[in-house]
């Protein structure tokens, strides 16, 4: 006995002695009654009892036995684990696998669904969501925040934000900012504190466009203000108005979103005011702000909930306001929840199918372990019995048993916790995201404690189960047949389940491997796919005019003027613009005058002369828009349209109308169906094309398209020093080639499908490794039988294809079970795929090759062994 | 196994305690005159197994009520001589009147009804 050590030693000698003592007693009585010296031996110890049982019950009197014994345990557990190294790297390999992933996910999910964002203090705040006749909105109008503030009294404070891009022009130059406009109780309803200066004081709420304030950023402090210790009280000018610098955010905070990385905030009455919005200060339908508030002291979330319903109800309209029903919804807040109630809503059900996923893989990863804990318990029944024949109680085997898979729990969680940690490093690196401004989302991984209380219960529940299969086992067993038949007699039963499992394991494999699949192939169609024009070398540069034109007209003549120059610079074949780059939507219009029973959609954008020519697509009749003017009230339709609009019939010098406008606009020329926004799912779209010099799109931001020979490096300083030659007022958001933009369409299905492949390559060893234990386990119980069959004429050559064979059915049916489920995955995930149907036979032949040549290996293994026993030997084994 | 153990000590646990400070009343002695006296004095009614009989001496001497040492026994054998406590005495004595009130109260449970009026 290792432990207590001296003392225990000592006692066990006396309790050894004492029942030596008893026994020699017992003895000389018995011999004083003339019975002969073995009779006497025998009766004696008949009478005396089990030592074993009376040492062990009386040496529990006296030590911490379960302290005790449990030391003792791990050391038999660590000791078994030694001696079948294997097997064990095996369980902890497949365990860490299976913790480790799990934990990178729930990491992940936690960290996009639950934590605030960078900076934020998030306890107790919440997201308001609106639902107008049951339709949910992220954001609402001022006035309804204001009436919403004033009413409530569960939410305390309580703050508003929208989000616009703002111009800042400092003496080298004009840029583009991300920026929100807030009400002045923003920093200190998000608790965040400044790092220099300031917040906005209650009387900033009323400020008009002049004596303007600012809060900056970090990033914006040290990337235009050289980090100056006082820029606290500088001036300096925001969409080409004077604006006093009061405060530096710390660094860490960007917004109350994940993805906003503001750099300025200014009060969000003033902000309105310069950004030309001073309408939508006191629309009620303006929706252009959301509401976070943080809930008052002592007050539940539910109470909140029932306030504000009421509150809800009780907001005035505005006159000709339809909406039957009107409630406000609150959810807790995150980085990706702010003003998102979308996300905010769904969030926990995400969390709820990961969860489902992640039980079902550990449960399945478990259950593959205890099968190969149950082959090794086979080996060892013998030997429990043997514990159990010597006095040793079930709940001592059992207790065995579990220091084994607690040896083997926490191996795991340590490997588990490296690979965790490694993975959440790695990841974001993998799945880059592009947002506005091409920045990467700073997406924070670095598991906390939730995470890691989360994969503690995930490697009890794992030790748990490894544990509980085979001792259950045992325990059930009667201890007589094993004693007297040996190991053979015992094996028996139990394949069917772990059968089960391997079926189910599979099927589990074809699911995420079909549907990370169908995701790489999508993406592949989708990137090969023919847009309809030509994407070679376009370059796509939004610019922000807000600065430099004053109204519509000063806009269309200021786009016009810029498209020309860079006309003129060497290198460029064609130049446009568009109000909107491609993204994968425009805004969509409903066509009038159609005498139609289901009106005709169509997605409309306003595009400057020659767009057509720099798109690369020569119309099939009529004409681009020129220069020369004459386009007033033209418009350029795409082929579906023209044909669905006027069938059979040529379409140029046809009118059609727009939406609620009263003009009707004259069809100029007819254009091939391509896809102009982008990458798109719905096959059909219709398209119109309006003269930006006669829809005239207000001052903001605007796309030129420029088509170019040469290299991007060398025209990219170009185009910006000739933008900068017409207006160094108007600042450029952001240049990029158009493949660069329409890979920003395709991230979220891109990084889906890492995530997928990533999943189904671990669920694939899984699996190989789970259905190895089953055949090793199916092996282990026929070895006398394949003796047998040796000893009768079989060949090695005939075993091995048995074995295969079997091993190979539960193969069918696990393609099978996963065949059918992925399918019905596939169908539900229609919406993600492009230019795959899910029923793909390509995708769905190479997983299911893929699975069987893993199956076969697995089956191989196990079964060249057994077709390679001796007969002789395996017959003897006893 | 287990549960069986468990319920034949149940059973036994609190009688044999105090079967055997009963018989330590009469002087110190060793486990085996311990078990023997129990058995003789209840007519073999009760054969007390060392796997019951070392447990509880251990415990009781656990809990102070007796006190064990080696002695060589009066046929020259090294034995674990037992004797009782001061604190074990008291303790007999309430055993006793408890377990006199156990029977008793037994005894008027299973007595014929008849008697009762």
């Amino acid at each position: 006995m290792p432990w207590p050590g001296w003392f225990g030693r000592r006692r066990d000698a006396e309790i050894d002695e004492e029942l030596a003592s008893h026994l020699r007693m017992a003895i000389a009585d018995h011999l004083e009654r003339g019975e002969t010296p073995d009779t006497a031996r025998r009766r004696a110890l008949i009478e005396c009892g089990n030592p074993t049982v009376a040492k062990e019950a009386t040496r529990s009197v006296w030590t911490w036995t379960a302290v005790e014994q449990l030391a003792t345990d791990l050391q038999i557990g660590a000791r078994i684990l030694w001696r079948a190294p294997t097997l064990s790297a095996t369980a902890i390999v497949l365990i860490a696998l299976v913790i480790g992933g799990n934990t990178t996910i729930f990491s992940m999910v936690h960290a996009i669904l639950a934590k605030p964002a960078p900076g934020v203090r998030g306890d107790r705040l919440v997201t308001l969501g609106w639902v107008t006749d049951g339709a949910e909105h992220p954001g609402t109008s001022y006035r309804n925040y204001l009436d919403v503030a004033e009413a409530s009294q569960t939410l305390t404070p309580i703050l508003a934000a929208g989000f616009k891009r703002f111009i800042v022009t400092t003496s080298d130059g004009s840029y583009a900012v991300q920026g929100a406009m807030v009400t002045t109780n923003y920093f200190d309803t998000l608790g965040v504190r400044l790092a220099r200066g300031r917040t906005f004081t209650a009387q900033e709420s009323r400020l008009d466009a002049s004596g303007l304030v600012a809060v900056i950023s970090d990033r914006l402090w040290r990337d235009r203000f050289a980090a100056s210790p006082d820029v606290v009280g500088q001036t300096t000018i925001l969409n080409s108005h004077v604006t006093t610098i009061v405060g530096v955010a710390p660094p860490d905070f960007c917004g109350v979103a994940l993805g906003e990385r503001s750099d300025v905030w200014l009060p969000l009455v003033a902000a309105a005011l310069i950004d030309g919005q001073a309408a939508a200060l006191s629309d009620r339908r303006a929706a252009f702000v959301i509401v976070i508030g943080r809930l008052a002291p002592g007050v539940a979330l539910a109470a909140a909930r029932a306030e504000l319903a009421t509150i809800a109800q009780q907001l005035p309209r505005e006159p000709g306001d339809s909406a039957r029903s009107r409630t406000i919804q609150l959810f807790p807040y995150s980085g990706t929840a702010a003003g998102d109630s979308l996300v905010a809503q769904r969030g926990p059900w995400f969390l709820a199918l990961f969860s489902i996923i992640t039980a079902l893989t550990l449960l399945i990863v478990c259950a593959n372990v205890a099968n190969l804990m149950l082959a090794r318990a086979l080996v060892r029944a013998r030997e429990m019995a043997v514990r159990q024949s010597f006095g040793a109680s079930r709940v001592r085997i059992i207790r065995i048993f579990a220091a084994e898979a607690l040896a083997i729990g926490a191996a795991a969680w340590v490997a588990a916790a490296l690979f965790a940690s490694w993975t959440t490093r790695a990841l974001p690196q993998l799945m880059e995201p592009l947002d506005g401004d091409s920045t990467r989302i700073a997406f924070d991984f670095t598991p906390d404690w939730a995470v890691l209380g989360y994969a503690m219960l995930l490697a009890l529940v794992g030790t748990a189960i490894v544990s509980a299969a085979p001792a259950i086992r045992t325990c059930r067993l009667d201890l007589q047949p094993l004693l007297k038949t040996g190991e053979q007699g015992v094996i028996q039963g139990r394949s069917s389940v772990s059968n089960g499992l391997v079926v189910l394991q599979l099927a589990f494999s074809v699911l995420l491997l079909t549907t990370a699949g169908l995701a790489y192939r999508s993406l592949s169609v989708l990137t090969a796919s023919d847009l309809g024009f030509t994407r070679d070398r376009l370059l796509l540069v939004t610019i922000n005019t807000k600065a430099a034109a004053a109204n519509n007209d000063a806009n269309v003549r200021l786009l016009e003027r810029m498209a020309e120059g860079l006309r003129a610079l060497p290198g460029v074949t064609s130049a446009s613009y568009a109000r909107r780059p491609i993204q994968s939507f425009w805004s969509t219009e409903r066509l009038g005058g159609g005498s139609g029973e289901r009106p005709i959609v169509a997605e409309r954008n306003e595009v400057g002369s020659g767009f057509l020519r720099t798109m690369g697509v020569t119309p099939l009749a009529g004409h681009d828009f020129d220069a020369r003017g004459g386009d007033g009230g033209t418009a350029i339709v795409n082929q579906r349209l023209a044909t669905r609009l006027w069938p059979g019939e040529p379409a140029v010098g046809r009118t059609l109308r727009l939406g609620a406008s009263p003009q009707p606009l004259v069809v100029a020329g007819v254009v091939p169906n391509a896809f102009y926004s982008g990458y798109r799912r719905e096959p059909d779209p219709n398209f119109v094309f309006v003269a930006a010099s006669h829809a005239l799109p207000p001052p903001d931001e605007a796309t030129l398209y420029v088509r170019y020979s040469g290299t991007e490096e060398a025209m990219a300083p170009a185009i910006a020093r000739t933008l900068r030659g017409v207006d160094d007022r108007a600042p450029i958001v952001y240049l990029r080639s158009i493949e660069e933009q329409l890979e920003s369409l395709t991230w979220p299905i891109h990084a889906l499908a890492i995530l997928l492949a990533a999943f189904a390559v671990a669920s694939l060893v899984i699996a190989t490794i789970g259905q190895y234990a089953a055949v090793a386990f199916t092996m282990r119980r026929r070895i006398r039988d394949f003796g047998v069959r040796i000893a009768l004429g079989a060949s090695p050559a005939d075993i091995l294809a048995s074995v295969v064979r079997e091993g190979l059915r539960l193969t069918m049916a696990g393609l099978a079970l996963g065949g059918a489920l992925s399918l019905a995955a596939a169908t539900g995930l229609r919406g993600m795929l492009f230019g795959v149907t899910p029923t793909d036979a390509p995708t769905y032949g190479l997983v299911f090759s893929l699975l069987a040549a893993a199956s076969l290996v697995a089956c191989y293994l196990p079964a060249r062994r057994s077709a390679r026993i001796d007969p002789m030997q395996a017959l003897r084994q006893e | 196994m287990a549960a069986r153990e468990t319920a034949r000590t149940d059973i036994l646990q609190g009688t044999l305690d105090m079967l055997i400070l009963q018989t330590l009343r009469w002087g110190p002695t060793h486990g085996y005159s311990i078990a023997q006296a129990i058995r003789s004095a209840s007519n073999d009614a009760f054969r007390v197994e060392t796997g019951s009989l070392y447990p509880a001496l251990h415990r009781l001497a656990q809990r102070r009520l007796v006190h064990a040492e080696w002695k060589t026994s009066d046929n020259n054998q090294r034995a674990r001589y037992y004797r009782l406590t001061a604190a074990g005495r008291r303790h007999l004595t309430r055993e006793q009147t408890r377990w006199q009130q156990v029977v008793d109260a037994v005894h008027a449970l299973m007595r014929p009804r008849e008697q009762e009026g």
